[in-house]
């Protein structure tokens, strides 16, 4: 295919998607709609670790921490911290704290992008790893400015859009869950074109040549400090902007809201996802938001056989489902689910191919 | 740049509308149909607390032995528990998803402070009863007023940490307490009645060290803790980590007094941290619960007890009887199904939430004879005895009689 046909090809389906992503709420329960926006989030979220990791080829085992920045800068934004000795006395409606998410954010990633030019390869995800663990206790050492270990509750303050009465916009009067659901995807699907178009030109090929290989990057010309520097903050931001909307959908953040665990399934959803593409994305972000619930035997997983149900209300039995789920999954599609549709796409390009001829 | 294919949004279109949707109930007050009546929780099937998930599964097993016998007012409880991993972002979706989609009468049994703590806004506001809170954090009777769809069951910490201190005080001269506690409300709601408990007395705490509930393990903890020079250790940790502490401290070569909070003093527990009877450290470790122990040879013939293990044989098939989690579970299951019997036939949320505020229960088979459950005007507090016990040659055994808390 020509690359002006396949980019035909993916308009055509970015808006097809977005159709679908528009009318979904239409066909699905009220609750259904609040699950779904949990994978929008998620979706911002491996969005900006695939540009850092799959694109740049940083490894990083620490963006639940850059999630937590943004979740606790909406927190603080919106109910204050005054009422643990904080300076901050809040008052900010939900909405217009997620840029400052964003970029709080971000200004911690490109800070760290710093240090990080030193390391590579394993050190560095050692570094961010190190980032995830500390997150929680650092939290907890400045109690007056986050609340400590109690967290900051949201759920019905005047500042959380819908915490239980309808939502009103243009006129228009949703349910608490469908606002939060096209709330965070229409941010979703917002930072997806916004990848794309960063991904697309200059910036995503000093990306990927970086990513290949660092010697021939410089050596062409890519400055690997500002492009690793630039990977980074523009990466942490996406995570700021997710840990916000999680902060809104939960409405309540805690320390252990935004565990080690959580930067290790955002990792485990770019794999799945495909490292280095973006549709693929979509199916990670689904396996973060559903595949815990799957494997207790809930939802999907209520279609799995009786006797491995009754294995997964044991104590531990959702963590070997996942676990065994996951290897399948990496044994049947190790590129991930971009790596599928890519294999996919030239099976009928090269039989197109050769019909042609 | 590998653009959005065709194929992409088909099979993502596939899989959210395979998804099933679910179906809404269409009773008065939901939850309840003609044959059953459906609850849920939150627990830690998964992650750093799993060994609670026994909790869960001991309220289980005693409903369905109830629903064998016809459940009650001719429903058969439904009990939904579903894995938080203890983070309490997960207690707020999974509690969602119960109220919202599954339509529970109440949240029942959810487990941890945090996890409570992130929810008790939402079930509030919602007026959802949030019934017998599994954690004994002190501000879900002290603050009833405020939350009245919320209720706890077990003692509360600040009543446990205060008989800790009174205990100290009492019997150790010029005790220097060490304390390992989760860096939490609920450690330091045990941490701050010690201190309160020990008073004026010579005995005082000398050295605070907390953990995360996420860290892997205490190691450097209890090494500072020896290092403080502390003869008195107060271990305010859950399960894996309070075991940890005792391994830890007894490969250290320490043997101070050990306080271990009664979250994590099940026999089972104990057991595994005596590293078979290997650990010396562990030898007259100090605890208190309102429980019988399954171990307890008192108990050999009593009904209540030979209930728990015929009931944990048939319903809980390879459940360690010996682990008092399931004990937990069935007593907090017996307070619910007389909630449910006084409701009658027309359950109703309010209702609920009415005769958890007039408990008048003597007589729980699980529990130490003499202890109550009872709630009434003014106290919001189900649960307020417990029986203070040491552990000796691989057993508790229980001394100086029940003690009952004035002070919440």
């Amino acid at each position: 295919m020509t690359p002006r046909r396949t980019r035909i090809i993916g308009f055509v389906a970015f808006a097809a998607f977005v159709a679908f992503v528009a009318v979904l709420p239409a066909f699905i329960s009220d609750f259904k709609a609040r699950d779904y926006s949990y994978v929008g989030i998620y979706l911002i979220a491996l969005l900006g670790l695939n540009i850092l990791t799959g694109y740049t080829g940083q490894i990083s085992l620490g963006h639940g921490a850059f999630m937590a920045i943004g979740g606790y800068t909406t927190a603080i934004l919106m109910a204050g911290n005054e009422q643990f000795g904080g300076p901050i006395s809040g008052g900010m409606k939900d909405v217009w704290t997620l840029p400052i998410a964003g970029l709080v954010a971000g200004l911690v990633g490109l800070a760290f992008g710093l240090p990080a030019l030193r390391l590579s390869g394993l050190y560095l995800a050692l570094a961010t790893f190190a980032i995830a663990v500390a997150m929680p206790s650092t939290v907890k050492r400045f109690e007056e400015f986050t609340g400590g270990g109690s967290g900051i509750q949201l759920f019905g303050t005047p500042e959380l859009t819908g915490s239980i009465s309808n939502v009103e916009i243009f006129g228009w009067s949703m349910t608490p869950n469908d606002w939060m659901y096209y709330l965070a995807w229409s941010i979703a699907l917002v930072a997806f074109a916004a990848a794309w178009v960063i991904l697309r030109g200059r910036t995503g090929r000093a990306f990927r040549a970086v990513r290949d290989s660092e010697t021939a990057a410089v050596s062409s010309g890519v400055s690997l400090a500002r492009y690793k520097t630039l990977a980074f903050g523009i990466s942490a931001a996406y995570a700021g902007v997710a840990g916000g909307l999680f902060a809104i959908a939960s409405a309540f953040v805690n320390p252990d809201a935004f565990p080690v665990a959580l930067s290790i399934y955002l990792l485990v959803g770019i794999v799945v996802g495909g490292l280095g593409g973006l549709s693929g994305l979509v199916f990670g972000a689904i396996f973060i938001a559903f595949l815990p619930l799957w494997a207790q035997g809930q939802d999907l997983g209520s279609l799995l056989p009786g006797a491995i149900i009754e294995e997964t209300q044991k104590p531990g039995g959702p963590a070997i489902v996942y676990g065994i789920v996951l290897i399948l999954l990496m044994f049947v599609i190790p590129n991930g689910v971009s790596g599928l549709f890519r294999r996919i796409g030239q099976l009928i390009s090269s039989r197109r191919y050769s019909r042609a001829r | 740049m590998r653009r959005p294919s065709a194929l992409v949004v088909a099979l993502a279109a596939a899989l959210f509308v395979a998804l099933p949707v679910a179906f809404a109930g269409s009773s008065a007050d939901p939850g309840v149909s003609p044959t059953t009546i459906l609850i849920g929780g939150t627990s830690p099937l998964t992650g750093p607390a799993a060994s609670y998930a026994t909790v869960a599964r001991g309220a289980q097993a005693y409903f369905e032995s109830i629903n064998a016998k016809g459940g009650v007012a001719q429903r058969k409880i439904d009990y939904r528990i579903v894995d938080d991993a203890y983070n309490p972002a997960l207690t707020v979706q999974a509690v969602r998803r119960l109220v919202e989609q599954d339509k529970v009468f109440a949240v029942f049994n959810t487990l941890g402070t945090e996890a409570n703590l992130s929810i008790r806004e939402y079930l509030n506001l919602s007026k959802v009863p949030q019934l017998f809170v599994a954690s004994g954090a002190t501000t879900w009777g002290r603050d009833a007023a405020q939350y009245p769809w919320t209720i706890g069951f077990q003692p509360s910490y600040a009543a446990e940490g205060f008989v800790y201190g009174q205990y100290l005080a009492k019997t150790q001269k010029k005790a220097k307490v060490g304390v390992l506690f989760q860096n939490d409300d609920y450690g330091k709601d045990l941490l701050a009645s010690l201190k309160s408990g020990l008073g004026r007395s010579g005995s005082k705490v000398i050295a605070e060290e907390p953990y995360e509930v996420t860290s892997p393990d205490v190691g450097s903890q209890i090494g500072k803790l020896k290092a403080s020079g502390a003869n008195v250790l107060a271990i305010f940790a859950t399960p894996t980590f309070a075991i940890q502490a005792f391994v830890f401290a007894n490969r250290l070569g320490w043997r101070p007094l050990v306080i271990n909070n009664a979250v994590s003093a099940t026999s089972n527990t104990m057991s595994l941290a005596s590293e078979g009877g290997k650990n010396k450290t562990i030898e007259g470790t100090i605890s208190t619960t309102p429980l019988k122990d399954p171990l307890d040879p008192r108990w050999k013939k009593d009904p209540g007890m030979k209930q728990y293990r015929a009931i944990l044989a048939q319903y809980a098939k390879g459940a360690n009887a010996n682990d008092a989690n399931h004990l937990y579970g069935m007593a907090v299951a017996y307070e619910t199904v007389g909630l449910l019997k006084r409701l009658g036939a027309n359950p109703t949320r309010a209702g609920l939430m009415a005769r958890a505020r007039s408990i008048t229960s003597a007589a729980n088979p699980f529990l130490l004879p003499g202890v109550s459950v009872k709630t009434g005007k003014g106290d919001n507090f189900p649960i307020q005895q417990g029986q203070l016990q040491r552990w000796t040659k691989g057993r508790w055994v229980p001394f100086g009689g029940l003690w009952t808390s004035k002070r919440n």
